[in-house]
């Protein structure tokens, strides 16, 4: 690896999650000091990367988390606001409180985290938040509404924190995945019969005839973490396997 | 770094500014690389560097630029198509000639290379086209241009969906770059050293982009490890168009 993250701190949250440790794993084998800031700990965690009891929706958590991570770190350059869940239903099947639950962690989490790391990542020379937004942000898939619309929240917030704390040398942007080989992915297929069959389907409406794994995702989250990406900013990167590149495809 | 060892790349208009700072930066990252432009080699291009005369715009000068990747490189893993040309007019004042100019480079030019390369690119091969802000957000007498950088970004969905899985296509959408064509649009400015500190003003990055911040996201996007990347314009721009357009700190 080329150890373009040598020196530099980072923060995911959901970290021990299916996208999340494989950022985690990525970061640290590319020089970071890492934690994964998640529920419960993992079965294992790779080298560099320490496990921190987190939950986003906790106002107290994330204020104290952050407070103590000031006293042992000098700076934070790499925030990563990954911690996420999906409820599969349409809004007249969601409760106020699913709707309330997946808000509080997708979009308020994200707002809490950030808001108790920046005083630490404003002390970074070149530093890097990430948010996870979605593809369904953009377009929906069935019966996933409230996810959708929390997506959609986490775009729009993307651009304005980086609109606000660009000028400190803060670069923000989100990433938006499309279909990636995780749990979050088989639990959508789980309700939809025949998951091999149906795995197959979905790969064929991919141009790249694949749909994603964490890894890919680790990809570019690694390179807008870097100083590679230090133009690039307020953007929303789409990494779908080209599926939002084309118009619904018609079965003939 | 080593991300782009034992590929081969064409890079058009690679004289100077975006071109020639992603030929340097895939000639660091391992790659052989042939560029073109309409003038003579450049004293200044590295002696591995291949050189091509030629105009994008002409049929001839295409085949003769295939031809000679063939002959080079056998097969090409990265095309990307930078050469580009900017003309300051609305469209009242465009002639029938800057059409042919302007559309000859930017649409036929592009339309062209893909069509002859992507036949001798290799599986795994990465298509990368540079495209504008512009495309979606319109430049002030800048028209043509505008409308030919959205041609770019709808040719870059259709090569994605209709040549992948081997060939991924995506588009890196500057905005501002320091380079001679930034300079040309701050001259019809009236106060251009105004225009220059309002421009700067609307970039959350507080700065304008260099043309190596464009080679940094066009040396990912050539890696295998954009390998779920296609079929995307990525927007470059220093945080520009996150941002309203209208700021009232500014007036």
């Amino acid at each position: 690896m080329s150890h373009i993250l040598e020196g530099k701190t980072a923060f995911v949250t959901g970290g021990t999650g299916g996208i999340g440790s494989a950022i985690c794993a990525r970061f640290a084998r590319e020089g970071a000091q890492v934690i994964a800031a998640d529920l419960a700990p993992p079965a294992e965690l790779p080298e560099r990367v320490e496990f921190i009891a987190y939950d986003v929706t906790d106002e107290n958590i994330c204020r104290n988390t952050f407070h103590e991570l000031a006293a042992r770190w000098d700076k934070l350059d790499i925030l990563v606001n990954a911690a996420g869940i999906e409820i599969e239903k349409t809004i007249e099947d969601t409760t106020l409180e699913e709707w309330n639950r997946i808000f509080a962690i997708n979009v308020t989490g994200m707002f809490l985290t950030s808001k108790y790391a920046l005083p630490l990542v404003r002390k970074s020379t070149a530093a890097s938040i990430i948010n996870f937004g979605s593809y369904d942000g953009y377009i929906a898939d069935p019966g996933l509404a409230a996810y959708c619309a929390s997506k959609g929240a986490v775009h729009a917030l993307t651009r304005a924190m980086a609109c606000d704390h660009g000028p400190e040398g803060i670069r923000v942007n989100a990433i938006c995945p499309g279909y990636v080989d995780t749990p979050m992915l088989q639990s959508f297929f789980g309700k939809s019969g025949d998951i091999e069959s149906l795995k197959q389907a979905v790969r064929d409406v991919h141009p790249t005839r694949t749909y994603g794994t964490p890894e890919d995702i680790a990809n570019l989250v690694n390179w807008l973490a870097s100083d590679e990406a230090r133009y690039a900013s307020g953007q929303l990167w789409v990494l779908d396997g080209g599926l939002s590149a084309q118009v619904q495809q018609m079965n003939l | 770094m080593n991300r782009l060892q034992h590929k081969t790349a064409l890079v058009t208009g690679g004289r100077q500014g975006i071109g020639r700072a992603i030929v340097d930066r895939f000639v660091a990252e391992g790659a052989r690389v042939m560029t073109c432009g309409r003038g003579p080699r450049p004293d200044d291009l590295a002696a591995d560097i291949l050189w091509q005369t030629a105009d994008v715009s002409a049929k001839a000068d295409v085949e003769q630029l295939t031809d000679s990747v063939v002959a080079e490189f056998g097969e090409l893993a990265i095309l990307v198509n930078n050469a580009g040309v900017q003309i300051e007019k609305t469209i009242v004042e465009t002639t029938d000639q800057d059409w042919e100019l302007l559309m000859g480079v930017n649409a036929k030019g592009v339309f062209m290379l893909c069509r002859d390369l992507i036949p001798v690119m290799a599986a795994g091969g990465s298509i990368i086209n540079i495209g504008s802000i512009s495309a979606s957000t319109a430049d002030p007498g800048l028209a043509l241009y505008n409308a030919s950088k959205a041609f770019v970004q709808g040719l870059t969905r259709s090569i994605a969906v209709d040549h992948g899985p081997a060939i991924r296509c995506n588009a890196i959408s500057p905005g501002w770059i320091m380079t001679d064509m930034a300079d040309a649009a701050f001259a019809v400015a009236n106060d251009p050293a105004a225009a220059k500190q309002d421009a700067l003003a609307r970039h959350p990055a507080g700065r304008l982009g260099k043309p190596d911040d464009i080679a940094s996201l066009a040396a990912w996007l050539a890696s295998d490890e954009a390998g779920f990347a296609t079929g995307q314009c990525y927007t470059l721009d220093g945080g520009m168009t996150a941002a309203s357009p209208l700021k009232p700190g500014l007036f």
